[in-house]
This record gives C-alpha cells, sequence and structure tokens, in this order.
C-alpha cells in the first residue's frame, strides 16, 4: 500500500515539475512577452507538457492501484458492490423483486419452521397435560365406585 | 504486481530520462556554451533536470523496496497458512 502512495507523491512532484517548466521562461523572464521563442523556452516548454501529462497520467495509475488495494484489503467498499454471500441482483426492476421476495422467502422460511415446529409441541404437551388431567378426575370416581357399597 | 503499478513505473522512468534530457539540453541544443557563465535558463533547466532525476530514482527505489516488503510478507502468511492446513 506504501509503495502506491511514494509512486503517486513522485508522480504529481513531476507533474509540478512540468508546470513549472512550463512556466520558467517567463516566470524567470529569459523569454520576453510578445517575442518569438527562444530555444531555451521550446526546449523548457515542449519538455514540461509532455512531463505534466505523463505525470497526471501515472498518478492517477498509482492512486487507482492504491484504491483497488484497499478495496482487496476491504477498507474501502466497492461502490453499490452487494454484500458477500448474497447474489448479486442483475436485470429488469421486475426481475430483482422477485429476486428479493425469494431471498425474503429464503431467509423466514426456517424461522417459520422453527416457530411450527414449537407450536406443534406445545400443542402435544397441552393435549398430553389435558388427558393427564381427565384420567386423573375419571381416578377418583372409579375409586369411587370401587370403594362404594352397591346395594 | 498490479497493471497499473507497471505503468506507473514505466512513467516514473519516463520521468527520469526527461529529467537527463533536461540536465544535457542546453549543451546538445547549444544556448549553453561550454566554458561561459551560466545563463538563467540553463540555471534553470539543470537545477529543474537534476530535481526529476532526484525523485525519479527515489520514488523507483522506494517502490521497489515496498513491493519487495510486500512480496515478502505475503509468501510469508501463505507458507504459514499452509503449515496450517498440513
Amino acid at each position: 500500500m506504501t509503495k502506491y502512495v511514494i509512486g503517486a507523491t513522485g508522480a504529481l512532484l513531476g507533474a509540478l515539475a512540468g508546470v513549472w517548466l512550463m512556466l520558467a521562461p517567463f516566470a524567470l523572464a529569459y523569454q520576453g512577452s510578445g517575442a518569438d521563442w527562444a530555444d531555451p523556452t521550446y526546449v523548457d516548454f515542449w519538455t514540461g507538457l509532455p512531463l505534466l501529462v505523463v505525470s497526471l497520467v501515472g498518478s492517477i495509475l498509482y492512486i487507482s492501484g492504491l484504491v483497488e488495494e484497499l478495496r482487496r484489503r476491504g477498507i474501502v467498499r466497492r461502490p453499490y458492490a452487494a454484500p458477500a454471500g448474497q447474489p448479486q441482483a442483475q436485470g429488469p426492476p421486475q426481475a430483482n423483486a422477485s429476486n428479493q421476495d425469494n431471498n425474503m422467502e429464503q431467509v423466514l422460511l426456517p424461522l417459520v419452521t422453527a416457530m411450527l415446529k414449537d407450536m406443534q409441541e406445545r400443542d402435544r404437551e397441552r393435549d398430553g397435560a389435558r388427558q393427564q388431567s381427565t384420567d386423573d378426575v375419571q381416578q377418583p370416581q372409579h375409586t369411587g365406585e370401587e370403594g362404594s357399597v352397591r346395594r | 504486481m498490479a497493471p497499473q503499478a507497471r505503468i506507473g513505473l514505466i512513467v516514473t522512468a519516463i520521468g527520469f530520462f526527461a529529467g537527463v534530457w533536461l540536465f544535457l539540453a542546453p549543451f546538445i541544443v547549444e544556448y549553453q556554451k561550454v566554458g561561459q557563465d551560466w545563463i538563467d535558463a540553463t540555471k534553470n533547466d539543470l537545477w529543474t533536470g537534476g530535481a526529476l532525476i532526484a525523485i525519479s530514482v527515489l520514488t523507483l527505489i522506494l517502490f521497489g523496496a515496498f513491493a519487495l516488503r510486500d512480496a515478502a510478507s505475503a509468501a510469508e502468511q501463505r507458507s504459514t497458512t499452509e503449515e496450517g492446513e498440513n
């Protein structure tokens, strides 16, 4: 990662040198304004302009490399990227909507299944308890009948 | 190495050669006579060319050093994960 920062800094300094070379003949006044360009002016200007362009391209490349590295390390997120683990939605908006519905179903299905299982277990427990209580109620009647003296 | 970095290195090398050209231009284009006092244009070209050479060389050396460090740490990490798997 540091290498890209160093490269971008070097390229930006090169671009600044290019700008200086284009301006220097006029800033240092060895090129009179309005006069025909002298040899040093031609050399400086036509060295400075390509240097500026090339250095700007270089700095853009170094910065794009840096951004890619940051994305690879997960420091910077890709714009409009789907979160990891989810398939990226493609196609028309209707297809997107159906995909989202399917995803929602996929997410809700285990939850609904677990709820249903829980409810069934509760029902079973309740039925079991009710049956047990009816047995308890019926047992004393039987015992009463057994204990009572029939005439 | 990423393709951007490769092209960036080529650009830095171009900057180096531009510096060398600026350093020699006053004498090649002959607006500076050998043995005479340096004119303003010559001084400017020599200083700017020298600075460009220095910047480009420093960038190349530091970029190479940090690229080697990254490659070494990546290789070390790979070997530790392979050992962990075995």
